[in-house]
């Protein structure tokens, strides 16, 4: 404690100055009846050594997914973070700065942001990105509000969006948090059963505020479906596409297939997955929903001398200025994550990251052609297209196949009845560019040993 | 300079990576979605971008660079010892999804944490979820209003707010769908008592208020307004931006409030990373816990049969969702990092917590005083006068520029400036809106006195200051003084690629 406070023993000398004798004089102004009379009921203070060997018994006990084969996604994906980007962000200049009011003194946070949001809206194919929000969910959720803001005054489905049925309900619950007091209805569009969107589904959407799909859908399928969307739903409509940002290398920009927002998870891109957070979520959009955009933005400006110098820029639409008219409450964001992501998309250029999206689907297709020919399971959307994850069906239940598969030291994947109350023999199985032939293979020699135990009837 | 997109000549790579684990010609993709051109990126070497954001770093302030009194934002020392913990594997390669057994270390310092922050609030139950401040107000304003639903109280649409309170109060009460009433503080700064009778009744769902409030001031009716707001059946918000102000000195349970947000990125030492991440966990009294975004970490005694994975010998750790959830605020269970971090940073304390309270409220004061004693001594003190009229302030205060303004033409934004042509991060200014040409002053405990000293003698030098200076100010920065008006006029709001 000593170490964090300087004027620790000093305490006498200002107070004199202040024309005080003790701390107590300081709160004077806390009446009687609020006070805090008894210590806080809290363990002794500990010094950095005890802290730290404390955090490594902790978190040490923890089964981190490097220590095993893991097979576990659903929107978070293992990847690596080049070494360089952990160097560079604890300079104290990025990670001890707070947001850029002052430009003048903040012009190398400005102008990685403003990279960044260049760097996102070449990888998504729209004009303006924002600098981040908090997550995928939000920024589905801002995304949702921002296209009933934009759209309600000539929707003919007034205060209505829809959402892809598939998307999880811990995305969903997000999107019903944030949009309930708009008084925001959401409806479902249904799904084909090869995993594709329902189109006759879709033309129910036209005329509502916006359409929420993923691409890569939730159960890792890459629909071509989705060119036809903004056809389809038509110009009053947003329509608003969720990303894997790294299969962007080699999967068509939502933006030249018609989107009007993208929103992403950003974590493959510079983070690593941190127990699910902090993330970074990507908000893409065309100029058309720019002023009814949540977030802060960064635009290059000039100094009074002329020479190029960057601010926060459309501050009007935030909170700051707006209070309760603002388009979004998001204050504090995930900057530091965001710059990350940007140095990691650097340091990858255009063809590092084609080839970062190969790896993941050469994994992915691997994994589907290895487990395809498995006895005993199937694939239910085996001759779709797939990124990063694909459903497996199971002779019997999910959870029963995780627990033989977590004893043998393999982290088997997803039991998709938390999402699908009805899936459960449904198995979400993830690889990522850090997936191994190694790893596959022992997935499948242990799929196909528990396999072997269900079709004798001994329970596993 | 250096622009990242002028870096764009050899297809090098700054990392290499593996080769795919399967050929090329297996990977399968519709032909309609093949991606057609690759997106502009720029093509650096390792050397050249760790140069480029070098550079840019060294364009950057932050709290290690030099005296950041941004009041509002807690702006203390992030200690270092932070980082080294978040980047263990034991939290930074672990999934949200992985099974209880495999995390039983994270949820005991998670349920250290909500045991903690409780405590220190007042509550009877924490939420770890929400990852901002805004988002905190945002879901505790969730379950307050869910709390009123079940009760078939549904008449009661409005959430009042002071006008000095943070923007995001009624922007997170309005995105909830309430109605914003705003009352007006006294000239002394505190909230009116009257004003709040006026407006209160059975449409009032909440009252949302910070306290020290954003002036600094202490509001010490605050037992009489949550006695106002509970009257009528609404309850009290703690708004927890200024809580580093009064750790073990008083609580929001104490005070009267209901539901409290923390930000840990200001009171728990969370780096604020030039914008985020930061962390927002909410704090609630019983009633409202079943409300409470889910899972929340819970506790039972170690059974035999648990897996020989439990951390200790007393306690099994597990995921549990409040009976009547409101859901989530976001997918997975919040900035689990940024927990980790204001874990290692409350363990450094412990009980002694009142501490770092009392050192952020002494070094306020006493700033205060030595800015005010300096302009005394040099006849200058009729150029700002205090934001308000009080004896003791607490982690920050507010001086209005109002004066200088009049006999000068020099600004609140223009001593901001010339704050940083020697060397600070200039204060907040225009903040709260109820003090004229306001500077908002938050020292934090971890400045020395030697610091405060100098910044005072340096403040009162800034407003004697040429005017035509000050309005030229800066001119030491990297930059001169960015035309705001311009950006928002000329929106470029990314590489302007096709003008080459």
């Amino acid at each position: 404690m000593v170490d964090q406070l300087p004027n620790l023993g000093r305490e006498k000398e200002m107070l004199k100055t202040l024309g005080m004798s003790s701390m107590d004089d300081l709160f004077s102004d806390i009446p009687e009846a609020v006070r805090m009379n008894s210590p806080l009921p809290l363990p002794n203070p500990q010094n950095e050594e005890q802290i730290i060997a404390d955090a490594r018994r902790l978190l040490g006990a923890n089964v981190a997914l490097g220590d095993r084969v893991s097979f576990l996604g659903g929107g978070l994906s293992r990847n690596y973070v080049p070494a360089s980007i952990f160097q560079l962000i604890v300079r104290g200049e990025f990670l001890t700065s707070y947001t850029p009011y002052q430009p003048e003194v903040s012009q190398g946070m400005l102008q990685a942001m403003w990279e960044f949001q260049t760097l996102i809206s070449e990888l998504v194919g729209l004009e303006v990105s924002n600098l981040s929000v908090y997550d995928s969910s939000t920024a589905a959720a801002e995304a949702l509000t921002c296209a009933v803001r934009i759209h309600n005054k000539k929707a003919t489905q007034k205060d209505t969006v829809y959402i892809s049925e598939l998307i999880p309900p811990n995305r969903v619950s997000v999107i019903e948090n944030y949009s309930q007091g708009g008084g925001v209805v959401i409806k479902k569009l249904k799904h084909n059963s090869d995993g594709t969107l329902n189109l006759d589904s879709l033309a129910e959407a036209a005329g509502s505020c916006g359409v929420y799909v993923e691409q890569p859908n939730p159960l890792g399928i890459i629909d071509q479906g989705l060119m036809s969307v903004k056809e389809i739903i038509g110009e009053n409509t947003a329509f608003i596409v969720g990303v894997a940002p790294v299969s962007l290398g080699l999967i068509e920009a939502p933006g030249n297939y018609g989107a009007d927002i993208v929103v992403g998870e950003g974590q493959t891109l510079g983070s690593p997955i941190t127990y699910g957070g902090p993330l970074y979520g990507i908000f893409a959009c065309s100029k058309d929903y720019l002023r009814q955009m949540p977030g802060r933005i960064v635009g290059k400006s000039i100094a009074v001398d002329g020479n190029e110098a960057f601010c926060l820029t459309l501050s009007t639409r935030e909170q700051h200025i707006r209070r309760h008219r603002a388009t979004s409450n998001i204050c504090t964001n995930e900057t530091l994550i965001a710059l990350m992501g940007a140095m990691h998309m650097s340091l990858l250029g255009p063809e590092g990251l084609e080839l970062l999206a190969q790896r993941n689907m050469a994994a992915c297709q691997l994994a589907k052609d290895r487990l395809s020919s498995l006895n005993g399971i199937a694939l239910p959307h085996e001759s779709g297209y797939h990124y990063n994850e694909f459903v497996v069906q199971l002779p019997a239940s999910t959870a029963s196949c995780l627990e033989y598969l977590d004893s043998t030291g393999v982290i088997g994947g997803f039991d998709l009845s938390n999402w699908y109350p009805d899936k459960t023999n449904w198995l979400l199985v993830s690889v990522s560019d850090q997936t191994s032939l190694k790893d596959i293979e022992m997935l499948c020699a242990q799929i196909s040993i528990w396999c072997e135990s269900i079709s004798q009837g001994v329970t596993a | 300079m250096s622009h990242l997109f002028e870096h764009y000549g050899a297809k090098g790579q700054g990392y290499s990576q593996p080769a795919p684990i399967a050929p090329a010609e297996s990977i399968k993709l519709p032909s309609g979605l093949v991606r057609k051109s690759l997106p502009r990126w720029p093509r650096l070497s390792e050397p050249e971008m760790v140069r480029h954001y070098t550079w840019l770093s060294s364009r950057n302030f932050g709290i290690d660079t030099g005296f950041y009194p941004l009041g509002s934002c807690t702006m203390k020392h992030n200690p270092r010892i932070n980082e080294v913990i978040a980047q263990l594997p034991g939290i930074a390669d672990i999934h949200p999804m992985q099974p209880e057994h495999h995390v039983q270390g994270t949820l005991a310092i998670f349920h250290e944490m909500q045991e903690m922050l409780a405590i220190c609030a007042g509550m009877d139950a924490v939420t770890l979820q929400p990852v901002a401040g805004a988002q905190g107000e945002f879901t505790a304003i969730r379950c307050v209003q869910e709390y009123f639903r079940k009760r078939g109280e549904t008449q009661r649409t409005k959430v009042i707010v002071p006008d000095s309170a943070h923007g995001t109060n009624p922007a997170s009460a309005a995105m909830c769908g309430f109605e914003i009433i705003e009352i007006p503080s006294r000239d002394d700064g505190r909230i009116d008592l009257d004003a709040l009778r006026a407006v209160v009744g059975e449409d009032t769902a909440a009252m949302m208020i910070t306290n020290p409030n954003t002036l600094g001031i202490f509001e010490a009716e605050i037992a009489q307004a949550a006695e106002i707001v509970h009257g009528v059946g609404g309850q009290m918000y703690y708004d927890g931006a200024n809580f580093n102000a009064i750790l073990g000195r008083t609580s929001p349970g104490l005070m009267g409030f209901d539901a409290v947000h923390y930000n840990l990125h200001k009171t728990f030492s969370q780096p604020h990373g030039g914008g985020g991440p930061g962390s927002g966990p909410i704090g609630v009294k019983s009633h409202l816990a079943e409300f409470l975004p889910g899972p929340v970490v819970g506790r039972r005694e170690v059974a035999e049969g648990d897996k020989v994975t439990a951390i200790n010998e007393e306690w099994w750790y597990f995921w549990e969702t409040p009976e009547n959830s409101i859901g989530k605020v976001q997918q997975w269970h919040g900035n689990s990092g940024a927990v980790i971090r204001c874990w290692a940073y409350y363990r450094r304390y412990g009980k002694d917590l009142k501490t770092m309270s009392e050192h952020a409220v002494l070094n306020a004061n006493y700033l205060r005083k030595k800015i005010i004693d300096t302009a005394i001594s040099q006849g200058v003190s009729d150029l700002f006068e205090d934001g308000a009229p009080i004896e003791v302030v607490k982690h920050e205060f507010t001086l209005s520029m109002g004066p200088l303004k009049e006999k000068h033409g020099v600004g609140a934004m223009d001593v901001a400036k010339g704050l940083l042509d020697r060397g600070y991060m200039a204060p907040t200014v225009y903040f709260p809106l109820v003090v004229p040409e306001c500077m908002m002053v938050e020292p934090t405990e971890t400045e020395s006195k030697e610091t405060l000293d100098e910044f005072a003698e340096k403040f009162v030098e800034v407003i004697q200051e040429d005017p035509e200076v000050l309005h030229e100010a800066p001119i030491t920065t990297k930059v001169r003084r960015v035309d705001e008006v311009y950006a928002a006029r000329n929106l470029t709001l990314s590489y302007p690629f096709d003008e080459e």
